[in-house]
């Protein structure tokens, strides 16, 4: 199948000369192909990145009448309203419909940052409808509701029109698609996952949210208005009322009937959507109503759609060979360090991590009250309190999930002040949930990838393109990856997708990932948490081996008997402030570590725990 | 005058906006889902009252009694076969999906099954306007000043007592406190014996109830068709998102910005441009506001 591609790939180049009913050729395959490009510039909105947008016919609209207003002639459009035409060649006038439409997905992607769900689809809907008012409108610029009529494209003496526009239309198809396809593939669409996954785990992966969905809005605004400037050419004329409202729905309910995040989905989608209808035309009425049934039955019943059903019937004949691939990484992978060199014994080390009177206050609740503490490379401090006492809220402020109201922290001597949370990821700071955060429709080894994420340097470009540097590059972390699962003793987990891992496991993938980062200080927030016996000794004994590495390690936790064990100096909070410091032992015996977790009369009721959601954040 | 007949033209309007908002409120209060199709319920409202009123010539008290029962029913299928089982599903947001696909059956059924046609609806108030602040002209009628079409009053009364009667009992009743307490803390509110199920059940039949006798007040000034509801319900869905999702007087202040905004536009500017200070201030809001003119700021949860 792979060695057939080569060949297969041009053949829908022929179809002008095979099939001559313009039907078929420019009526159906031109129209699919434009479709296509439009539900998988949707797609990465949607499928990669989950947001809900129901305003890419805006995108589409300015690709279209901005290939029509530059292209038209004023011969083609006697009567109309317009002021000028510029009547620039086809090509130019694609390019600067495909810039002003990345330009305003540019502009749609800074709303898109604050919002979500409901309130980003209302954005997206009152954008496409003012892009829909203006191209109505504006009739100096776009001729109103009269439309606009386009030359018939030629280019060398070669009539480009009609089933000929095939020749135009597919070969931007292909290498749009696969493109799309090969991000969708690398580290980017890791980290389009990790962000509609969780974005907090994301940016703790050193993966800058905002970087992300701007470039994503722009890429899929751009695409949608690729596909609308061809539209414009498909039958040289178009019309305001066809960007409307109902295109941007139509075209979203295509792509989850399709099946998002596949070529082969949007393709389905759009053929059942565009061909259906003209093969039934009886049928053209009820059309609706019959889609929005389907809609329904694939979204409760079919949650990948079409293509998924498809590559579930498929899947035993095109099953990879998972074992000579880990056999492969195994080989590749082999003698790879994971951990930096421990430092020379006796070379005095500067703290890793010190926070000077931090102070966190939420409403007249203060969570952490003027904490300070330094943990060294190569050492491992426990942080322990009972439940309240503040532990969770200085893992945020550590990795600048909350801003402290007063007091400073600074990583390696440098303060950290409001720096966001994936730049003190790529500073070397890392960290572990104490629910779960993983990316669970990824796999062990992808989870790895998406800490490995700083690694990755090639451009976007070659990251589409597949480039040998980019596969190179792939190859690379994808080794390291498999080593550092192997140095928690994950190897055999690789291709499990990490929704499926059983807890312990789950928890030593979260220790590999952060791990990824290359970190100084490593953050455990109750890493012991739900493991048995002898998972705990397991995980006592692979911190003892990070920390050999010279990396500082802060661990917080419940289990006494593991943070007595592994720790060097313990300190201990109670309702936010520092109450003892000191060696494990030492700590142990203090009175007033007993009285906070046993009670001055060994009555721990009524005390006050602040309602907080799973990874412990302070709900409103 | 002219201005002021604007302005109470925009605050007619700017009403069932805020009614409908209201609808897409209480759902989201309730499941934290908004019915996307409550666009398409106003319209099945207005469908409804128009047969039963115009077509079959019965006394206005049926179309409201139909239309109120018309509508719970279809809300209460919504949730059924849309929302529920959305909520099953692991995607986050397959609800907005579900209900965007059931509010298009509900379109394309009415067009085969009904008309495609656009009807005029008469008032059971009356067509012709009520003459305020005019002068008398010599035959005895009046002439000029504020013309006001008794519809919009009932638009504006029936509104307003719908929205106020609603967080009336929202604030004041246990039926009301065991809502508020759903929409707080499912969990909790099921442990102190609140049968969440039927509470959000129940916010469905209610917030579509509340659309279609909206899609019955707006039918006299506005025609009926299969396509009433759609821009409607895309206005009334910003209004709501303008002045918070869980506020009802937000969804007041929310439908006056849209429908006043709306009738100033098409007064100065053009009547082609009418929507797009609304839409233009939602999204400016949004990037400033993201919970809106009165939502309740969340705290970004990790």
């Amino acid at each position: 199948m792979r060695r057939l591609w080569p060949l297969l790939l041009p053949l829908p180049l022929l179809l002008p000369v095979l099939v001559e009913s313009p039907y078929y050729v420019h009526g159906l395959a031109c129209r699919i192909m434009i479709y296509t490009l439009l539900v998988a510039s949707l797609d990465l909105v949607v499928g990669y990145i989950g947001d809900v947008s129901i305003g890419h016919a805006g995108f589409f609209a300015i690709g279209a009448y901005t290939v029509a207003m530059l292209t038209a002639t004023p011969e083609v459009n006697p009567d109309s309203s317009v002021a000028f035409f510029p009547q620039l060649p086809f090509l130019v006038a694609l390019a600067a419909g495909v810039l002003l439409a990345a330009l305003a997905g540019f502009v749609l992607a800074f709303p898109a940052l604050r919002s979500s769900g409901p309130y980003l689809a209302v954005i997206t809907i009152a954008y496409g409808l003012i892009v829909y008012t203006f191209i109505n409108e504006q009739e100096r610029f776009t001729n109103g509701t009269k439309g606009v009529t386009l030359l018939p494209l030629r280019a060398f003496g070669v009539d480009l029109s009609g089933n000929h526009f095939v020749w135009v239309v597919y070969p931007f198809l292909a290498l749009v698609l696969y493109g799309l396809h090969n991000l969708g593939r690398s580290f980017w669409g890791r980290a389009f996952e990790a962000i509609k996954h969780s974005s907090v785990a994301a940016s703790c992966c050193g993966i800058s949210r905002p970087y992300y969905k701007i470039w994503a809005f722009v890429i899929s605004a751009a695409v949608a208005g690729l596909a609308g400037g061809l539209f414009a050419q498909l039958d040289a004329y178009i019309a305001p009322n066809t960007f409307s409202y109902n295109l941007s729905v139509e075209f979203l309910i295509a792509l989850i009937f399709g099946g998002v995040r596949s070529i082969l989905g949007n393709l389905v989608g759009v053929s059942v959507f565009v061909v259906l209808p003209d093969v039934f035309s009886a049928f053209a009425d009820y059309r609706l109503m019959v889609y929005g049934a389907l809609l329904l039955v694939v979204l409760f019943f079919l949650p990948a759609g079409i293509a998924g059903l498809v590559r579930r019937a498929l899947a035993p004949f095109t099953r990879k060979d998972l074992e000579a691939e880990r056999a492969a990484l195994e080989d590749a992978s082999r003698g790879l360090a994971v951990l930096p060199e421990p430092p020379p014994p006796g070379a005095a080390a500067a703290p890793s991590l010190a926070l000077d009177g931090v102070t966190m206050r939420f409403g007249g609740l203060t969570a952490v009250n003027g904490l300070s503490f330094e943990v060294a490379p190569g050492k491992v401090r426990g942080l322990i309190g009972p439940n309240g006492s503040g532990k969770s809220t200085t893992v945020n402020l550590l990795t600048g999930l909350y801003v402290p109201t007063s007091g400073g922290i600074s990583f390696r001597g440098r303060a950290l002040g409001r720096l966001p949370p994936h730049e003190r990821a790529r500073a070397g700071m890392a960290r572990t949930f104490q629910n779960l955060q993983l990316f669970g429709d990824l796999t062990a080894l992808e989870n790895v990838l998406v800490g490995l994420h700083a690694s990755f340097h090639c451009k976007l470009w070659q990251v589409a393109l597949r480039t040998p540097a980019a596969r190179r590059e792939e190859r690379a972390l994808r080794a390291r990856a498999y080593a550092l699962l192997r140095f928690v003793g994950l190897e055999r987990s690789a291709f499990e997708l990490a929704r499926n891992l059983p807890y312990g496991q789950a928890r030593l993938l979260e220790i590999a990932r952060a791990l990824a980062l290359a970190p100084r200080l490593l953050l455990l927030d109750e890493p012991a948490a739900g493991l048995t016996g002898g998972e705990i000794e397991a995980m006592s004994a692979l911190v003892g081996r990070i920390k050999a590495a010279g990396i500082a390690v802060l661990l917080i936790e419940h289990h006494m008997d593991m943070v007595m064990a592994v720790s060097d100096e313990v300190t201990v909070l109670d309702f936010g402030k520092k109450i003892a410091e000191g060696a494990p032992r030492a700590v142990q015996d203090d009175p007033a570590v007993q009285e906070a977790y046993l009670g001055k009369h060994a009555s721990a009721i009524g005390r006050f725990e602040p309602p907080t959601d799973e990874a412990g954040t302070v709900r409103a | 005058m002219q201005t002021l007949q604007l302005l109470w033209s925009g605050v007619a309007q700017g009403m069932i906006y805020a009614l409908v908002a209201f609808g897409y409120n209480i759902t989201f209060s309730t499941s934290r889902t908004l019915n996307f199709s409550l666009g398409n319920i106003l319209m099945v409202g207005g469908v409804v009252g128009y047969v039963l009123y115009m077509t079959q010539g019965h006394p206005f008290l049926y179309p409201v009694a139909g239309v109120i029962a018309v509508g719970a029913v279809t809300g209460l299928v919504l949730h059924k076969v849309a929302v529920e089982p959305s909520l099953r599903t692991r995607s986050q947001h397959a609800w907005i999906l579900a209900t965007l696909a059931f509010g298009i059956i509900l379109k394309n059924a009415a067009e085969v099954f009904w008309s495609t046609d656009d009807f005029k609806m008469r008032s059971p108030l009356g067509d012709a306007p009520l003459r305020l602040l005019g002068h008398r002209a010599a035959d005895g009628s009046v002439q000029g000043g504020l013309g006001i079409y008794p519809q919009e009053i009932l638009i504006i009364a029936v509104s307003l007592a719908i929205v106020a009667g609603v967080e009336f009992l929202k604030r004041r009743t246990l039926l009301g406190k065991a809502v508020v307490a759903v929409s707080e803390d499912k969990e909790t509110a099921s442990l102190m014996g609140v049968d969440q199920k039927k509470v959000i059940l129940g916010s469905f039949a209610l917030s579509a109830a509340i659309a279609a006798v909206g899609g019955l007040l707006v039918a006299p000034i506005t025609l009926v068709s299969a396509t009433m509801g759609t821009v409607l319900g895309v206005k009334a869905y910003s209004a709501s998102i303008i002045g918070g999702l869980e506020s009802g007087l937000g969804a007041v202040v929310g439908g006056l910005v849209i429908g006043l905004s709306e009738a100033l536009t098409a007064r100065f500017v053009s009547t082609g441009y009418k929507d797009i200070p609304g839409f233009a201030f939602l999204i400016l809001l949004l990037l400033f506001k993201p919970s809106g003119l009165f939502g309740k700021a969340a705290i970004r949860k990790v």
